[in-house]
């Protein structure tokens, strides 16, 4: 058995959903709501068959994902993290995370995750623009994410986050800046704010594929982005990554530990698992993956062993997303002076970190520094 | 023991294609049983390359029929404006010429222009009709037109058919009478004009001959005149159809020879065959031109380390074709190469495919230009690449090669081509009409006009129905200037042109704006600009990219994202470097594509 010393986290992933959204190319189903109780046995079952490969490793966050976990009855959830707790090693103080849509939580539903032992709540709220949601598809109106928040503080929540996407269709630096005042005024403790990206396989990348939809404007999302920058840091948020802000001490530390490589299990379908420079992952179909656990074995659909320079380009991309930078010293001056002179880096006593302009270009900044 | 000289006749077929000159070739075959009938099928001669597995595996390019006492050598023609002196050559060797006409179609400009080719060269011409079975023939009509043309009673056209058969026998008799047997001189030394060459893998460059005077014999040590190149010949024959050795080949006979070459540059098409030492002629046949490329590009490896495979490739293919010429290159914007001549754009198609698909190579090549003439104080210097053109009009004078032209159009479509032929430069030099329908054209047209698109142009403006051959007309004065594309402020050498002052703007706009299109967006603005000399004519430019992140990268986005990362570093490695700019090779590609951007105008 190999251990780590190194805090590890668990994934759980949850592939149910009320409906599809068009850009979503998540392992995410509607209508197979049916498998839900087998589902739900499964995971155990598969927390019991890893659990012996993570002996000796102590956990230090939960996060479940999906999909909508919150599909899933309280009770379920409550028995899911006390079985994931009799499992792995898991410490008092973890950080346990759910997603939740604004559509499948009510006051009642979120005391019992809350008393469960979910302590952080991180919601999609998407847009508080009606038409950037319709572009997006997603079932919800503006007034239920308020709603969910006002459930959420109401029953004691003092760890939530918002999920926002900008930049499609329709969106404009004014609706997106309505967006941001609006989610602002919720006061949550942790934002996440995604551009827009087209999948090929989703409805959405069809369209634009076709021609029967725009696709997203990259100059545009630069500038939305530049306004969250500038919006979230007035309000007092500390950028520590790429796509996410946070209240100082509210990053999340599940999230973190994916950036700073340190270990993961994942369990449920398509879930990734990584530890010493190895990945593997589940089989993707909710199916498949019911069969091969209740077969008694564990899932895994594939693997990679990342080789030295695959690990150093994950380092150097990873470490770059998370404003921590990257030591100088590991790069040629020539492979980077550029760039702290164009302003896409800065020169941070000898550590390189990218600028917010850099990180719109972090692509660039990591094949340049690695060429 | 060689043939009577009064009962051969050395003849070719001059005919547009689909005409049906493989057709009447083969009924020409079977009446004379020159192949069997149970051996027989359709398209013989065309065929026999393909289907052959040992022994010559080259085309007939002369077959001998035995008919009526008679020998008759019929010698192929190439069918494209590209190889014009071949024709010439193939002509010279022959003393008739059979004019094959469609009887729907009518005269087309190749046939028209191989037609005074043949009269020119003193043939004797026998006209005929063909296709007379066809619902659609208009043989009366098409008479007239051939009648008008040869000045000649339109009784006198032959009117067959070669899919039936039908006159095909009136045809080879006419052929017999009216054809003059060649005249050659037993007993002077020999003199063979080499009419065709090809290589074949095991034996080596074999050659067409017609023997002029003297004799040919199977074994002999012979001497190219215009190489100078001695060697032993291992063979002569003739086709009838398969190769057929003999003993010799007399005067005024048509066969092959198994020269013991293996440079096709060594017996170069055009060349004279003599013995050697003191049996030798002093004098060659007349008229033989070194080849003369007409049409220049360059050609770069798109993998640079593909140069070695590149430059083995040429000179391999050279050994079998003995029109290709080419010079090594280096381009800043693509790297090592070649600047490769052709006879034509047919020509240079049929190298790169060559390349392509026989040497495995991907290839670049810039978009085909003519040769300039350039004066600079009484010095002439020769230019095969744009690049190499003084800049901003350092120069006197600039001459450009010319083509005299031959359009045969439907009369309803001539304002069309009028229209087509001034925008391209051309000079009307007369014009008449075959019939009252169709209009037979001369222009006087620069050749870079012809090779950027002129014949998809002329087809697309006429639906097809004109037709269109052309021969070098020499050179002429034109103000012409070099136009650069700058990059960031660095010259593409690739990308520079030569073109006419008038089209310069027209031209340096449109090269821009597709650029601008082309070049991916870098991390700075980069101008893309078109110049003569230092003045910028047309300007464009590429934004520097704002954004290229991956907004999630969460557990199960990580391997994707490296993956992402590795292809994206792959496609930064191919690409071309000019000065700060990263160039794709698409982009080359697709800007130095000629037909594309015309297409779109």
């Amino acid at each position: 058995m190999s251990t780590s010393a190194e805090p590890a986290g668990i994934y759980v992933h949850v592939p149910f959903c009320l409906t599809r959204c068009g850009y979503c190319d998540f392992n995410a189903y509607a209508g197979l709501d049916g498998l839900k109780p087998r589902y739900l046995a499964a995971l155990l079952r598969e927390a019991e068959l890893a659990g012996p490969g993570w002996a000796g490793t102590s956990f230090t966050s939960v996060f479940l994902g999906g999909g909508t976990p919150t599909t899933l009855a309280p009770e379920d959830l409550r028995t899911l993290l006390a079985h994931l707790r009799t499992v792995f090693d898991l410490g008092d103080d973890a950080e346990v995370t759910i997603e939740a849509n604004p559509d499948t939580v009510t006051e009642l539903s979120l005391a019992a995750i809350l008393d469960a032992g979910y302590g952080r709540l991180s919601i999609g709220a998407q847009s508080f623009d009606p038409a950037v949601l319709t572009a997006l598809e997603r079932i919800h109106q503006p007034a239920s994410v308020r709603a969910a928040v006002a459930a959420a503080r109401g029953v004691g929540y003092g760890n939530v986050s918002l999920d926002l996407i900008y930049g499609a269709q329709g969106e404009t630096l004014g609706s997106w800046t309505h967006t941001l005042e609006q989610t602002l005024a919720l006061a949550p403790e942790h934002i996440s704010a995604y551009a827009l990206t087209i999948e090929s396989a989703t409805p959405l990348g069809r369209k634009v594929a076709v021609g029967e939809a725009p696709p997203p404007d990259p100059d545009l999302q630069a500038d939305l982005f530049l306004g969250a920058c500038e919006l979230l840091r007035e309000a007092g948020y500390v950028h520590y990554e790429v796509s996410n802000w946070a209240r100082p001490g509210f990053e999340c530390r599940h999230n973190l530990g994916y950036w700073e490589r340190r270990p993961y299990v994942g369990l449920g379908a398509g879930a990734h698992a990584y530890r010493d420079d190895v990945r593997w992952w589940n089989v993707r179909p909710p199916e498949a993956y019911l069969e091969r656990v209740e077969a008694g074995e564990l899932p895994i659909g594939g693997s990679e062993s990342l080789d030295p320079s695959d690990a150093y380009l994950e380092e150097v991309f990873l470490r770059l997303r998370i404003l921590e930078g990257v030591p100088a010293s590991w790069f040629e001056p020539a492979r980077y002076e550029a760039f702290v002179a164009s302003g896409l880096l800065q020169d941070d006593l000898g550590r390189l970190v990218p600028t917010e302009r850099g990180l719109l270009l972090l692509n660039e900044l990591v094949l340049g520094l690695t060429a | 023991m060689a043939t009577d000289i009064s009962r051969i006749r050395n003849f070719c077929i001059v005919a547009h294609i689909d005409h049906g000159k493989s057709t009447l070739a083969d009924r020409m075959l079977e009446i004379t049983h020159t192949v069997d009938e149970r051996m027989m099928r359709a398209q013989y001669l065309d065929r026999m390359d393909l289907e052959r597995e040992r022994g010559i595996t080259i085309k007939a390019q002369a077959v001998r029929l035995v008919h009526e006492g008679h020998e008759l050598n019929l010698i192929d023609t190439p069918g494209h404006v590209d190889f014009t002196y071949e024709v010439s050559r193939s002509l010279a060797a022959c003393e008739g010429a059979i004019l094959l006409v469609d009887a729907a179609q009518g005269l087309e400009a190749q046939t028209l222009a191989n037609f005074h080719l043949a009269r020119d060269a003193g043939l004797t011409i026998v006209p005929a009709l063909n296709k007379i079975d066809l619902p659609a023939a208009e043989p009366d009509r098409r008479a007239e037109e051939l009648a008008h043309l040869l000045d000649r009673d339109p009784h006198d056209i032959l009117r067959i058919s070669a899919k039936t058969g039908a006159g095909v026998e009136e045809l080879l008799a006419a052929v017999i009478a009216h054809v003059p047997p060649p005249v050659g001189d037993a007993s002077a030394p020999l003199r063979a004009l080499i009419f065709d060459s090809a290589f074949d893998t095991y034996r080596g460059v074999i050659t067409y001959v017609r023997v002029h005077d003297g004799t040919l014999p199977s074994h002999a040590r012979i001497r190219m005149f215009a190489t100078g190149v001695e060697s032993d010949a291992e063979e002569a024959g003739v086709m009838a159809p398969e190769a057929t050795p003999v003993d010799a080949l007399g005067p005024g006979e048509v066969g092959y020879l198994v020269t013991g070459l293996k440079d096709v540059h060594h017996a170069k098409v055009g060349d004279t065959i003599t013995l050697a030492g003191k049996h030798a002629a002093t004098e060659p046949l007349p008229g033989y031109r070194e080849p003369k490329p007409m049409v220049w590009s360059g050609l770069y490896p798109a993998d640079g380390n593909d140069y070695p495979v590149l430059r083995d490739a040429l000179d391999k293919l050279k050994l079998s074709d003995s029109a290709l010429v080419y010079e090594p290159e280096s381009s800043q914007a693509l790297g090592f190469g070649f600047r490769v001549g052709f006879l034509g754009l047919l020509h240079m198609d049929i190298v790169r495919e060559r390349l392509e698909r026989e040497f495995g190579l991907e290839l670049i090549s810039t978009a085909p230009n003519v040769e300039f003439h350039v004066f600079r104080a009484d010095r002439m210097t020769v230019v095969h690449n744009p690049a190499e053109m003084p800049a901003g009009g350092d120069h006197d004078r600039v001459e450009e090669p010319v083509v005299y032209a031959t359009i045969i159009t439907p009369a309803e479509y001539l304002g069309a081509v009028f229209e087509l032929c001034q925008a391209r430069r051309g000079e009307l030099v007369d014009m008449s009409y075959l019939t009252p329908e169709r209009v037979e054209v001369h222009y006087v047209l620069p050749l870079a006009e012809i090779v950027f698109d002129f014949f998809d142009q002329l087809k697309s403006k006429t639906r097809g129905f004109a037709s269109l051959d052309y021969e070098p007309w020499g050179f002429q004065d034109s103000r012409l200037v070099r136009v650069d594309i700058l990059l960031h402020g660095e010259p593409v050498d690739a990308f520079s042109s030569v073109v006419h002052r008038d089209k310069a703007y027209t031209y340096g706009k449109q090269m821009v704006e597709r650029l601008k299109e082309l070049i991916p967006r870098q991390l700075f603005d980069v101008a893309v600009q078109a110049s003569i000399g230092s003045k910028v004519i047309a300007r464009e430019t590429v934004k520097a990219k704002r954004k290229d992140v991956l907004a999630k990268c969460y557990g199960g986005d990580i391997t994707r994202k490296r993956k992402l990362l590795e292809t994206q570093k792959k496609g930064k490695e191919r690409m071309r470097r000019v000065g700060r700019v990263d160039v794709p090779q698409e982009a080359f590609i697709a800007a130095l594509r000629v037909d594309e951007g015309a297409k779109k105008r």
